[in-house]
C-alpha cells in the first residue's frame, strides 16, 4: 500500500514539530545548571516521548517521522548545538522511520524501539562538548565564565559519549512507554486518538 | 505569524529576516569573543533594536533594550567582584541572556511581522520542496498557539489551585501537557481543514498575491551577515 504524503500530514507534521520544540526547549533551560546537561539526555527523550507517541497515532505514511526530524535537527542546531545535531537527527529519523514502517505504523513494540532509536539525535548536542573540546572548551569560558566551563567539562570527560548514547536510546524507550501510557489513560478516553 | 498582514510597511524581505535571524543565533551564541568580534557582536545585538523600532514596536523595543542591558551590566559590574557560588550564578545567568537574547528578539520579530502568505512565497522562491516548507510554515505559525494555550491551561489550573501539580512535580507533567496536546490537535484539525479549502496541497501550482523582493535594505543587511559569518569561521577555525 504506498500512499503518497498529503497536506494533512505535513499540516500534522508541523504542528507536532511545534509541540516537541517547545517541550525540548523548555526541559533544556535546566542546562542552567552543569549537572543537569548530562541528565538532558535523559530528560529530554523522556519527556518528548508523550508528544511523539501521540504524533505517531497520525502518522501512517513513511516519511512523515524523518521529515521532522529533519525540521528538529535545524531548529536546534540554530539554536547554537553545533552541525551536529543537524545531520545526526535526520540519521536518527530515517532510521526510526524504517523501524515504524516495518510494523506498520501500528505495532506497540515497534514503535517503542522506534521512538528509543530517533530519540539518539539528542546525542547530537553532545559530540561537540567532546570532538572538539578545546573549541568548546574556550567558547564556554568566553560566554559563561570559567567556573561553569571546568564543571561543566568535569561532567562531562571524553569517554562519557557512549554512556550518554545508551542514556537517549534508554530513555527514549521509557519515554515512548510513558507516552503510551498516558495515551491509554486520557486520548483514547476523549476521541483524540 | 499572522494570517493577514495589519500594516503593509514591512521593510525587510522575508528570506532576509530568516538569514539574520540565524546569523544572530550562529555568531552570539556559537562565537568567541574579543579582536574583530568586539565589534560584529554589538552589531548584530542592535540589528533586533532597529527593526523594531522601524517597525514602530516601541514596546518590543523597550523591553529588549532593558533587558539586554540589565544582563550586559551584570556581566560587566557583578562578575568581577563576586566569587564562588554567586559569581557562578550570575555568570551563567547574564551569559546565557545576553547571548540568547538577541537571537529570541529576532526570532519574535521574524514570526510577528510575517504574514504565511509572505512565509510561504519566500519558500517558494527558495525553491524549498513543499514537504519541508509546509511543516515549517505551520510550526511557526503554531510557536505562539502552543505558547497562548500553555498560558490560558496555567490560567486554569490556578483557577481550581492547582499549583505545581499539589506538591507531586511527576503529575505536574501530566496535567500540563495533556491538556496541552488535547488543545493543539483540535487546533490543529482546524487549521489544516481550513488550509485544504484555501487550496493548500492542490495538485496544480500555487498563485501568491505578496510581493516580495530584495531591496536595498535587504542587501545591506545580508552583507552585514555574510561579513559576521566570515569572521565567525575564522575566528572558530583560527585560519589567521
Amino acid at each position: 500500500m504506498k500512499q503518497r504524503i498529503q497536506a494533512k500530514d505535513l499540516i500534522n507534521v508541523g504542528i507536532f514539530t511545534a509541540i516537541m520544540f517547545v517541550v525540548c526547549m523548555g526541559v533544556a533551560m535546566l542546562g542552567y545548571i552543569p549537572i543537569f546537561i548530562p541528565l538532558l539526555s535523559v530528560l529530554v527523550p523522556l519527556v518528548g516521548g508523550i508528544p511523539f507517541m501521540l504524533f505517531l497515532t497520525k502518522v501512517k505514511k513513511f516519511g512523515m517521522v524523518t521529515i521532522m526530524s529533519i525540521l528538529i535537527g535545524i531548529l536546534i542546531g540554530l539554536m547554537g548545538m553545533g552541525v551536529w545535531v543537524i545531520v545526526i537527527a535526520p540519521v536518527s529519523g530515517i532510521l526510526a522511520d524504517f523501524i515504524f514502517k516495518s510494523g506498520g505504523y501500528a505495532s506497540a513494540k515497534k514503535s517503542i524501539l522506534g521512538y528509543g532509536v530517533f530519540s539518539i539525535w539528542v546525542i547530537g548536542n553532545f559530540i561537540p562538548i567532546v570532538v572538539t573540546r578545546d573549541n568548546y572548551f574556550d567558547m564556554l569560558i568566553s560566554g559563561y565564565g570559567r567556573e561553569y566551563a571546568e564543571t561543566l567539562m568535569r561532567y562531562i570527560p571524553d569517554w562519557s559519549l557512549i554512556p550518554l548514547l545508551a542514556a537517549c536510546f534508554i530513555s527514549g524507550l521509557l519515554g515512548a512507554i510513558l507516552g503510551r501510557a498516558l495515551l491509554k489513560k486520557h486520548f483514547e478516553r476523549a476521541g483524540i486518538v | 505569524m499572522k494570517s493577514t498582514s495589519k500594516s503593509s510597511k514591512t521593510v525587510l524581505d522575508p528570506r532576509t529576516k530568516m538569514l539574520l535571524a540565524v546569523t544572530i543565533a550562529s555568531v552570539l551564541i556559537g562565537g568567541g569573543s574579543g579582536g574583530i568580534m568586539n565589534i560584529i557582536r554589538p552589531a548584530l545585538v542592535l540589528v533586533p533594536l532597529l527593526l523594531f523600532c522601524i517597525s514602530g514596536k516601541w514596546k518590543s523595543a523597550a523591553i529588549y533594550a532593558a533587558a539586554y542591558l540589565c544582563a550586559f551590566a551584570g556581566e560587566l559590574f557583578l562578575v568581577p567582584v563576586t566569587t564562588g557560588f554567586m559569581n557562578f550564578m550570575i555568570v551563567a545567568c547574564c551569559g546565557m541572556f545576553a547571548r540568547f537574547m538577541p537571537g529570541i528578539a529576532m526570532g519574535s520579530y521574524l514570526v510577528n511581522t510575517t504574514t504565511v502568505s509572505e512565509f510561504m512565497a519566500a519558500m517558494e522562491r527558495m525553491h524549498l520542496p513543499q514537504k519541508l516548507s509546509i511543516p515549517l510554515s505551520v510550526m511557526f505559525r503554531f510557536f505562539p498557539t502552543v505558547g497562548e494555550e500553555y498560558g490560558a491551561i496555567g490560567d486554569a489550573m490556578r483557577m481550581r489551585g492547582i499549583r505545581f501539580g499539589g506538591g507531586k512535580p511527576g503529575k505536574m507533567l501530566e496535567y500540563r501537557m495533556v491538556p496541552l496536546m488535547v488543545s493543539c490537535v483540535k487546533i490543529g484539525e482546524e487549521l489544516s481543514a481550513s488550509a485544504l479549502t484555501r487550496g493548500l496541497g492542490a495538485p496544480i501550482h500555487r498563485t501568491n498575491i505578496c510581493k516580495i523582493g530584495i531591496r536595498p535594505y535587504d542587501l545591506a543587511a545580508m552583507l552585514l551577515c555574510v561579513v559576521s559569518i566570515i569572521f565567525l569561521l575564522i575566528d572558530k577555525f583560527s585560519v589567521i
